[in-house]
């Protein structure tokens, strides 16, 4: 399984990067950390004629935090995991961080990488998705901000052009009164996920959720957002009974796939099951409430 | 003089030295001069006609300096055959490359040679072949269907095996019966999938004609008669050498034609090749395991006594006939092994072999398993049918291991320890407790549950009945007075670097540190058509070793007699030094009589014909005997997710003397791992025109640290019955563990109603099992 | 395309000139000869090519040789030697933690940043943090107790110190 030819190209630069990707434009494919690349690329399933190695771009390298909180797209997914600040400001990242892989695969893998690879059983896009982030994208043309939500397109696919590169990750800092949860279901620990879910509750003076997001990883080609399903819960008593039924709404509008790690049918069952946990706990930690 | 006796302890493994370090020498570390990479293309489809294969393209990539297809193969060597198939096996022998038909994903059509295997795959992708599509037959149902076209056009059909093991009175016992209770049990596809995948350099020198295969191979003997028949080398001038091996589980001991149409290269090239195996074409074609259907039926009494067992086993054997070993001597062995340690007086099972257009199957690790599996759930439904506990009904059926205790196909049962063994675990894992935990759990809506399992296995089996074998060992006493054991075992995990030095240091009185083991080169290593595999190693090598060091020692002892003027009867040997009795002053050196004995043989006896200081000794297994043992295991099933987690896993088991405990555990804890992983993670999966769905370890899930528990194991070791006492555990953790953990998930899902008669549970099986989904 | 690998491996300077394509693995093996790193998956699951770039784990599968250029790569061949194994590899032979040994490279490099962070682990944790790495013939036990086992050496040496 060794990977076919290409011209290497390596540099320090996102402009430099930009020139090459317009240069090549679809020959050329942009490697970061290459956890999820390279397997692609040995099994000969993703053949690039140009790799644009951009791991030596320090400039895409931090977490920044100043009202928004800003991830490079070259953080790897274990700094990011024991970052004190987007602990601080956006927990859920970190918690599914964990869930990524193993050790050895979060030591290269990056933010960018995985938001731009785009697979569905993936944690990061439904966990940016949950959290409204922006992905920042620039090519020769300038700069792009696209929201999660409208960045996955696709299985592997999003809408980045093909002379753009992934700059960096946005999101609000910790909203007030969001509460977080994040539930998968895995074959083993640290496999890509069969279900998982990505829920924030925001609730109001009277335990009612004044709003929620609820998306969901390993049910279709792309993180799925359940729209009508958090619209079901706005203004509802939170609790068990709300978010049960709301889940269900959300299971009628889902049509995950059959494969060998489950049915469709099987896929669904797990959403409303996984959904539910997530719900609650986004709710228990959702702030100013007693519980 | 004291000695301290090292058979019986863990001694430290002389193999970690290099495993440790990263100094061992797998074969993919194996770099001759002027080395050549292959590749292959292989099938994209699971049935079809070659109606043409164009390399020209690939011929001229800088770097490619060859490319041979099945017509090469056809023209200019022979096809593999298996040894001694059963009577009535019908197949067609098989060429190293696919000719004129593919027969499943991953049929190798074309090698390519090249200077690196990067280049090597850019040429694959530069074959182009035609294929003409055939109709793919995937499945048993399928296979046994007459309206099916054959696989194989010479042989009539896809049931390519059929024969009814049929012993006692088995009719006459059914119309006895109270009740007569009939399930179909269904073992899944699986792999063997060793951490080293299959591999081998071939060195050719045509200055000398000497052949040289650098392998990862359990049988180098067979592999070398292989070898030598289908490329027409003098045998005496083939070597299969061996180096570390990366794991095999029988997988390894199956002949593959990418070795042959690797050598084959080399051979016409004139210049050594290397093919190392990617992970991808080995979950594709290195061979799969078990795909069985066995419909049981069980003539019982009121009172739970199993008075006889009829069955019907069909085996799904892939395409390719196995070589050397076939799948009919499986199925025999299902047929013939399936009562077990059960007094059950008549068993008649219809065994077929059907071929289907799937990867070749091996022998992985206790391939007859489905004989206990199906046999130990049926009794657990027996028992719920009849309302007893499961182990009343074993209770109640269990041989007590007397001499004239037989089973039906007639192997002698004595002195198994089934019985004790399932009480001795019970007693250990504080049944009735566990009960408890169940009951409580369920209060609290938790769904706990136990099963357990009992099991034996021929490791090597009772002196009468076993088939007639021998194994052969040669140990010297070199001029410096250590130790060479020549031996035909192929350890690829077991120790056996470790453990004969156990055997021949206590026997001839060396310390282990002056023995060395020399295995899997046929040039120096006593022939064995299997080296390692079927759990024999216990039995027959170090009885083998026994023996021979034995023979060592009366030759050194006959010369220390001489030198030292006392009676062969009055001395001994202890830590390198031979002593008369009771006069350790008097003592010398094993290496100083061991040099005079070479300068002058006359000291070994006048009369004395035979080389200084040798002795190669052939075991036949004594008197022999059962391993077996009783697994037991309690899980929880979440029903909403579908997950089973192993809460305990207790062994009690029963190998007779173990010369090392480590590693005896070590092998039985390896095999329940797989058990596991065969249970909730494993499945070689096909489509229904069979593509093959699990070709990366994203798909083929093998189980990891998280997966498998904690192991408890109690040994029985039961009074030996001969002083080589020793017996086989490499396959009985496979054997019964996939047993003991179905009848744990059924057993914690009894309150839905769940009767478990397939292998594979993963959790969306076990909701769609439990009625969620 | 040819290009230039300059990096450091167990401490010493090496170099060598290889295809872009070439993955790090690959090029430890074939290019420098340090052949203790095996080849399990080539698609980063089995973790049997685990080595530590700059100190940490990582699947050498993955990685081009020229992306290493730069860095410091620890392989098994840095840890020890047949007669003076170092205590993880005691540790290891002591509980008979290995058998065929093809998975062994990958476990060594994997815990020896492990004990190096984390000296204090849990057994729970260990089996968590090493579930990364596959072993097909053990069934981890025999592993973990080896790997507990050094931990606890090396809390006992930091203890005393």
């Amino acid at each position: 399984m060794k990977p076919g030819n290409f011209e290497y190209r390596v540099t320090d630069s996102v402009d430099e990067a930009v020139s090459l990707l317009a240069e090549h434009g679809d020959e050329a494919k942009v490697i970061a950390g290459g956890q999820s690349l390279v397997p692609l690329m040995n099994l000969r399933l993703a053949r690039p004629s140009v790799l644009v190695d951009i791991n030596p771009v320090r400039s895409l390298g931090a977490v920044r935090r100043n009202g928004d909180v800003v991830i490079g797209a070259m953080v790897r997914h274990r700094e990011a995991e024991r970052s004190t600040e987007l602990r601080s400001a956006t927990p859920i990242v970190c918690h599914a961080l964990s869930y990524v892989g193993h050790p050895a695969i979060r030591s290269r893998g990056t933010i960018g990488g995985s938001v731009a690879h785009s697979d569905p059983a993936a944690e990061l896009p439904t966990v940016l998705t949950a959290l409204d982030a922006t992905v920042v994208a620039r090519s020769v043309r300038g700069e792009r901000q696209i929201l999660a939500e409208d960045f996955f397109t696709g299985f592997l696919t999003t809408s980045l052009d093909a002379d753009e590169v992934v700059t960096e990750i946005r999101m609000a800092d910790r909203k007030a009164g969001w509460g977080w949860g994040f539930e998968e279901f895995s074959r083993r620990h640290g496999d890509f996920a069969v279900v998982g879910v990505a829920a924030m509750v925001a609730a109001d003076d009277r335990d009612r959720v004044a709003d929620a997001r609820l998306v969901f990883s390993g049910v279709g080609a792309t993180p799925v957002r359940a729209h009508e399903a958090e619209e079901a819960l706005r203004g509802e008593s939170a609790g068990s009974e709300a978010f049960r039924e709301a889940l269900a709404v959300a299971a009628r509008s889902l049509d995950p796939p059959d494969d060998l790690h489950g049915s469709a049918a099987y896929r669904r069952h797990l959403a409303t099951v996984l959904g539910e946990r997530a719900l609650m706990a986004a709710w228990e930690r959702s702030s100013g409430k007693d519980r | 003089m004291a000695t301290t006796r090292s058979v019986g302890t863990a001694a430290l493994r002389i193999e970690d030295q290099r495993i440790l370090t990263g100094r061992g020498r797998y074969v993919d570390d194996v770099v001759l001069p002027g080395m050549l990479h292959a590749a292959f293309v292989r099938s994209p489809v699971a049935h079809a006609a070659i109606v043409g294969i164009d390399a020209s393209a690939a011929l001229e990539l800088p770097g490619v300096h060859a490319v041979f297809t099945g017509a090469d193969m056809v023209e200019r060597t022979k096809p593999l055959e298996p040894i001694n198939p059963p009577e009535g096996f019908r197949f067609e022998p098989v060429p190293a490359l696919a000719h004129e038909r593919v027969r499943f994903v991953g049929d190798p059509v074309a090698i390519v040679i090249a200077d690196s295997r990067y280049i090597a795959e850019d040429a694959c992708e530069l074959i182009e072949v035609d294929y003409e599509p055939l109709q793919p037959i995937v499945t048993i149902e399928e296979a046994v269907d007459p309206a099916v076209p054959a696989i194989f056009q010479s042989l009539q059909g896809n049931v390519v095996f059929e024969k009814m093991v049929s012993n006692g009175p088995v009719d006459e016992l059914f119309a006895q019966a109270d009740l007569v209770l009939s399930r179909t049990f269904r073992e899944h596809r699986i792999a063997a999938v060793p951490m080293e995948c299959r591999g081998g350099v071939a060195e050719y020198s045509s200055g000398t004609g000497r052949f040289t295969f650098h392998a990862s191979t359990q049988s180098p003997h067979s592999l070398r008669l292989q070898l030598s028949n289908c490329l027409g080398l003098p045998l005496d001038r083939t070597q299969v050498v061996n180096s570390d091996i990366g794991g095999a589980f029988g997988l390894k001991i199956s002949h593959h034609r990418e070795e042959i149409a690797l050598c084959a290269a080399a051979l016409w090239l004139g210049r050594p090749v290397k093919w190392m195996e990617d992970r991808n074409e080995h979950l594709l074609a290195a061979g799969q395991a078990r795909d069985e259907k066995l419909t049981l039926e069980a003539a019982v009494t009121r009172d739970g006594r199993v008075l006889a067992l009829k069955g019907d086993l069909v085996v799904d054997s892939g395409c390719y006939v196995g070589v050397p070993f076939t799948a009919g001597t499986t199925a025999i062995m299902i047929g013939s092994l399936i009562t077990g340690p059960y007094d059950i007086k008549a068993c008649a099972v219809n065994c077929r072999v059907v071929v289907t257009n799937k990867a070749t199957r091996n022998a992985y690790r206790g391939p007859w398993a489905m004989e206990t599996w199906a046999r130990e759930r049926l009794l657990d439904i027996i028992a719920h049918e009849l309302e007893m506990d499961p182990a009343d009904i074993r209770r109640r059926n269990f041989v007590r291991g007397g001499e004239g205790d037989r089973m039906p196909a007639g192997l002698s049962l004595e002195g198994i320890t089934s019985a004790e063994s399932l009480e001795r675990n019970l007693s250990v894992a504080g049944y009735d407790e566990l009960r408890e935990l169940q009951a409580r759990g369920r209060e609290e809506g938790r769904f706990l549950g136990v099963g357990f399992a009992t099991f034996i296995e021929a490791a090597p089996g009772p002196l009468e009945g076993r088939p007639r074998r021998s194994e052969r060992a040669r140990v010297v006493i070199q001029p410096d007075g250590h130790a060479i054991i020549y031996t035909s075992q192929v350890p690829h995990g077991q120790g056996h670097e470790t453990t004969l030095r156990q055997v021949a240091s206590d026997e001839l009185g060396i310390p282990m540190e002056h023995i060395t083991v020399t295995h899997g080169d046929t040039q120096t290593t006593p022939f064995a058509l299997v080296g390692t595999g079927g759990s024999l190693a216990a039995t027959m090598a170090n009885g083998a070793v026994l023996y021979a060091s034995r023979a060592v020692k009366d030759q050194l002892l006959r010369a220390a007699s001489e030198l030292l003027e006392v009676a062969v009867e009055d001395l001994e040997v202890a830590d390198g030094d031979i002593a008369p009795v009771g006069v350790p002053s008097r003592k010398m050196p094993v290496s100083d009589v061991a040099m005079r004995a070479y300068m002058n043989p006359a000291l070994l006896g006048d009369d004395r014909d035979g080389e200084v200081l040798s002795a190669v000794f052939d075991y036949s297994g004594g008197k022999g005997g059962w391993s077996g043992g009783t697994h037991l295991c309690m899980v929880e099933v979440d029903v909403e997710t579908g997950h089973v987690a192993i809460r305990r896993y207790l062994v009690v088991e029963d190998c007779g003397q173990m010369v090392n405990p480590a590693i005896v555990e070590g092998q039985i804890r390896g095999g329940i791992a797989q058990g596991i992983g065969e249970v909730l993670l494993e499945h070689s999966a096909y489509d229904s025109d069979g593509n093959f769905l699990a070709a990366t370890f994203m798909d083929y899930l093998l189980p990891t640290s998280s997966e498998v528990p904690p192991i408890e194991i109690v040994h029985l070791e039961s009074a030996p019955n001969d002083e080589v006492s020793f017996r086989g555990v490499g396959e009985g953790g496979l054997l019964v563990a996939p047993a003991a953990l179905t009848n744990a998930i059924e057993d914690a899902l009894r309150p839905f109603g769940v009767e478990i008669t397939e292998q594979y549970l993963p959790p969306s099986r076990i909701l769609e099992l439990v009625g969620t989904v | 395309m040819s290009m230039t690998v300059e990096l450091q491996v167990n401490g010493v300077e090496r170099r060598g000139e290889t295809e872009a394509r070439k993955t790090l693995v690959d090029f430890l093996r074939e290019d420098l000869g340090l052949t203790g790193t095996h080849v399990g998956c080539e698609h980063g699951v089995c973790g049997a090519c685990t080595v530590l770039l700059d100190g940490e784990p990582v699947r050498s599968c993955l990685m081009l040789a020229v992306q290493a250029s730069g860095h410091e790569i620890a392989t098994i061949e840095g840890l020890g030697n047949p007669e003076n194994l170092n205590p993880l590899q005691t540790a290891l032979r002591q509980s008979h933690g290995f058998q065929c040994g093809f998975c062994t490279p990958g476990f060594l490099m994997t815990a020896t940043a492990l004990l190096r962070d984390d000296p204090g682990i849990s057994e729970e944790e260990l089996r968590a943090e090493l579930s990364g790495n596959i072993c097909r013939c053990t069934g981890y036990q025999s592993i973990i107790e080896g790997i507990m086992q050094a931990a606890h050496s090396l809390a006992e040496q930091q203890g005393g110190e």
